[in-house]
């Protein structure tokens, strides 16, 4: 060193000590006044709320852990049953003689004037409901022919007639229905529910996913994605024929001795980057290696139906082996039975436009609720036998309904009966878990067009799904990128009038 | 306006007097003349609102002469800026100004937000209650409450007080009390016994909230559909002021009404499930122990000691997994062991946990032995016996539960031939036997083919 480096070095230790020397007592004091005083303030307002509403602690290690809900709910599980492509309610629950006498005519302008629709191009003709209906039950709840089965069981539900949405392309409004928007990016109902109460049964998913139809719904993977919230809650999407989750399966030649020996190694050096980082994220890689592990026992075996007695497959008319609604159905009873939180149904194939056969409303339409009835019925009804439906809400719908005008693609007639998008009214209903027994609620018009009374939206199903599960939706929140989000944004209202 | 003006004008004048920031001086003379001139026209414009709408007298009167003071001192204090001579030598002026012009907002705050503006939100931050205003509380008995004071008074306190009450009477109309609400306001009575949808008060609740003659102004809180409905009423059984709500003719429409104002709130405990009584904690450890062996356990809601546990992972009940239990069976109410080994000899265990309210031992060896130990657990309401062995004997011995009013009884050994006995044993109880039918119809398995278009 020379003597110059030695002289700076010198000099720079002196300045150093002298800026020390005027970081005094009084000088922190003075410089943090303020601060202080923000910081006083801070936890003077703090205690006037000694709960927050969010005070959900987010175990990274544990992540779904079974957690307590914000008051004891009716329902430990939900059922969603999505119809995706959006069933038509005029030819299934909303029963419209009025639109039979109109059946043929003209659309009124007045229905049309500053109206968007899909397809619908100029003119279109009113279209007739396309089924028989009759009253059933004690409720005396109108179902059309189409569900035969279920129209047996409607003391079992409540409907929800006005339901409506603001999104009429099938992506946007089953995001709008799962996640409470219709861009991507927010996490679903599911995913919410898992975060807020974790499951009951830590060697299976908290969060399942089961789609029929051929198609995964429009929207993509993102109507189950985790959005914000921490990735384990995602849904985890399961299959019926086949393996039931893709990889599960050790690979050949590694039993599962080496297989856990690996993953206790690959969880050793995880451990190790969690001391150096303390990245909770790692935590909860470790967690999901650890499920998976465990997964590879017990969902193979619950995921198989073929073990269940002859008699339930008659009642579900489900036929082990291939990939239908029915089994889906079927296996969701199972995961109900053995705690999974919530079991998400999708199935595809219900978009009746009238192009094709499978989308006419005398044939397709038809097939796809041939395909439905029964089994819904059924797991109604083994859920109730089995002391499971008082705890297990069930939840059946679209994601918007469909016009009461026959569609007319591009201004053109079309080669089957159909109908297009519309979101101003369709039907909805709920069953078990708290939910009155034979209700309904709202109206719409006397030709099914718009909500008359009892509007609902998706929002309103939202915060009624998270209130029987023991949730105010407003209370319900995840902070982030500086704002406390909610399931329900700043709306939603829980329907207390379909509630026992 | 001619406070903050006044305000911004002493600060610099002060800030001024400092070496650093003697170039702030520049402006104050100006901001004097300008806060003098608007603090006499609010002088002005001050008494002419006092004699037009009715505030609390004193307050106005107080509010009335310091206004006019602080407009005198600003005058002297920008004759003393001009160094006009009678007023060079109050040296404290500025000081005195400042007094005043504090005492005088406050007052104006206390006309127009009411007299507590300042206190209530203060009591607000250090109170730990969440409500302190503006909202009703739920009453305990609402055909037993006083129709005036538990039901009207407290709508009229959150929604009209602020303008028609102690501190202020716009429109002359008060409130607040009897007379008041009784005598009307300026435009005469409010109240129309004959024709009560004529009465003011109703009319002006019920026009469009644009309406300017609507009642509250659209920026203040609305009341409630419920709430004019139950403003109606009082007034159409005669607005009395101390007769109980159930000594009034109560149309039907109103039932349901009156009945939301009992209505608990969301986040109240259901007392069907959970029990109302507070219980203790349970230790820790226990639970802790518990966990370890794979049970689930966890409270059933936030801010609730009791439990409920889950065997979902564990189908190998030991003995000790009992005893862990019963460790904790002041707090245990929800048991789910189905599919589990749970056989008669462990009920024998089980049936100490006396507070038990929902117990499912679905799919185990349970027969009518195991079943009957449970006959003292008279909290019992939910009993899941689905697919054991559990026959009509079992479940007769269960007649003395009477909460008991669910019990799944699917794939038991119930014979129906004993289903009368059973229902005359337990009238409550609703028993699922289960066996439904979904018949298949030819439908079902066949598809509907399209026509050639």
């Amino acid at each position: 060193m020379t003597r110059k480096e030695l002289f700076n070095q010198q000099l720079q230790n002196e300045a150093q000590k002298t800026v020390c020397s005027l970081n005094t007592r009084r000088h922190f004091l003075k410089e943090s006044a303020m601060g202080l005083g923000a910081l006083a303030l801070g936890s003077l307002f703090g205690c006037k709320n000694p709960s927050s509403p969010n005070d959900i602690i987010f175990d990274a290690a544990h992540p779904l852990m079974p957690r307590f809900p914000q008051f004891p709910g009716k329902a430990r599980s939900v059922i969603y049953l999505h119809m995706a492509g959006a069933p038509s309610q005029l030819e299934l629950f909303d029963y419209k003689p009025e639109l039979m006498k109109m059946d043929g005519q003209d659309c009124p302008q007045s229905l049309l004037e500053g109206k968007r629709f899909a397809f619908i191009r100029g003119i279109p003709k009113m279209l007739g409901p396309q089924a028989k209906f009759a009253q059933h039950g004690d409720s005396r709840a109108w179902v059309s022919e189409r569900m035969p089965h279920l129209s047996s069981i409607v003391d079992e539900l409540s409907f929800l007639k006005a339901v409506t949405t603001d999104q009429f392309n099938h992506a946007p409004a089953q995001l709008m229905m799962h996640t409470g928007s219709q861009r991507l990016g927010r996490p679903s109902l599911g995913s919410w529910v898992t975060y807020g109460l974790g499951t009951e049964n830590q060697n299976l998913p908290g969060f399942v996913v089961l789609t029929s139809g051929g198609q995964n719904p429009d929207a993509g993977k993102s109507v189950w994605g985790s959005g914000f919230l921490p990735s384990v809650y995602q849904g985890v999407q399961c299959r019926s024929v086949g393996d039931p989750v893709l990889f599960i399966k050790d690979p050949d030649g590694m039993d599962r001795d080496l297989r856990k020996a690996s993953i206790d190694a690959i969880n050793t050096a995880n451990q190790e980057q969690y001391k150096t980082f303390n990245d909770p994220e790692i935590l909860s890689r470790i967690s999901q290696y650890e499920m998976a592990y465990k997964m590879q026992i017990s969902v193979p075996d619950v995921m198989d139906i073929s073990n269940e007695p002859d008699y339930v497959h008659e009642m579900y008319g489900t036929k082990p082996g291939r990939e239908s609604f029915a089994n889906n159905v079927l296996l969701a009873r199972k995961l109900v039975e053995k705690g999974v939180r919530f079991i998400q149904l999708f199935d595809w194939g219900w978009d009746s436009h009238g192009a094709s056969s499978e989308g006419a409303l005398d044939v397709g339409f038809i097939n796809k609720c041939r395909q439905v009835d029964k089994c819904i019925t059924a797991l109604i009804l083994d859920l109730k036998q089995r002391g499971l439906l008082d705890e297990t809400l069930v939840v059946w719908g679209g994601e918007f309904g469909r016009t009461p005008m026959l569609e007319n693609r591009e201004g053109k007639k079309m080669p089957y009966k159909g109908r297009d998008h519309h979101t101003e009214a369709f039907t909805m209903w709920m069953a078990g878990a708290g939910i009155k027994k034979g209700g309904s609620y709202g109206e719409t018009d006397e030709i099914g067009y718009s909500a008359a009374n009892g509007k609902v939206e998706p929002f309103d199903i939202q915060a009624t799904i998270l209130h029987q599960l023991g949730f105010d939706h407003e209370k319900f929140i995840f902070p982030f990128q500086g704002r406390p989000f909610r399931l329900t944004d700043t709306r939603g209202r829980v329907i207390k009038e379909i509630l026992g | 306006m001619p406070i903050g003006i006044l305000l911004i004008a002493l600060l610099l004048q002060w800030l001024s007097s400092k070496e650093e920031y003697r170039s702030f001086y520049a402006p104050v003379p100006f901001l004097l003349l300008v806060g003098m001139f608007s603090a006499i026209v609010a002088c002005i414009s001050g008494y002419l609102l006092s004699i037009s709408d009715d505030y609390n007298k004193e307050i106005v009167g107080w509010h009335q002469w310091m206004g006019l003071s602080v407009a005198l001192t600003s005058i002297l204090l920008y004759c003393k800026e001009r160094k006009i001579q009678f007023a060079l030598r109050l040296r404290f002026l500025p000081l005195v100004l400042l007094v005043l012009i504090m005492i005088t907002g406050h007052l104006g705050g206390s006309l127009t937000h009411g007299s507590d503006y300042l206190s209530a939100p203060i009591a607000d931050i250090f109170s730990d209650t969440k409500e302190t205003v503006a909202t009703i509380k739920p009453l305990p008995d609402a055909q037993e409450a006083v129709a005036y004071t538990d039901v009207i008074q407290p709508i009229l306190q959150t929604r009209c007080y602020s303008c028609h009450g102690p501190n202020k009477q716009k429109g002359k109309l008060r409130l607040d009390d009897s007379t008041g609400i009784m005598k009307g306001g300026k435009d005469g009575k409010i109240i129309d016994f004959q024709h009560v949808d004529e009465s003011e008060i109703i009319k002006r609740l019920l026009l469009p909230v644009d309406n300017d003659d609507h009642m509250p102004p659209r920026e203040k809180p609305q009341p409630g559909e419920s709430q004019i409905t139950l403003l109606h009423w009082w007034i159409s059984t005669g607005a009395d002021f101390n007769k109980k709500v159930k000594e009034l003719n109560q149309p039907e429409n109103l039932k349901p009404v009156l009945l939301a104002l009992q209505e608990v709130p969301d986040t109240v405990m259901d007392v069907t499930t959970v029990p109302v009584e507070p219980v203790e904690k349970a230790a820790n450890e226990s639970i802790e122990r518990l966990k370890d062996q794979g049970i689930v356990i966890f409270p059933v809601a936030r801010g609730s000691n009791y439990l409920s546990a889950n065997f979902v992972t564990d189908s190998l009940i030991t003995n000790e997994d009992i005893e862990l239990l019963l460790a904790i069976k002041k707090q245990l109410i929800w048991l789910k062991m189905g599919f589990t080994n749970v056989d008669d000899e462990k009920m024998k265990k089980i049936k100490e946990l006396s507070n038990i309210t929902r117990l499912s031992i679905e799919h185990t060896s349970v027969s009518d032995k195991g079943i009957a130990e449970l006959r003292s657990n008279k909290k019992l309401q939910f009993l899941n016996v689905v697919g054991t062995n559990v026959s009509t004997k079992g479940l007769l011995q269960l007649k003395d539960l009477k909460e008991l009013n669910n019990v799944f009884v699917y794939l038991a050994k119930i014979n129906q031939a004993e289903w009368n006995e059973l229902k005359t044993a337990l009238p409550a109880a609703q028993i699922d036997t289960g066996n439904y039918i979904v018949p298949t119809f030819a439908s079902d398995t066949s598809e509907v083919k399209a026509a050639q278009p």
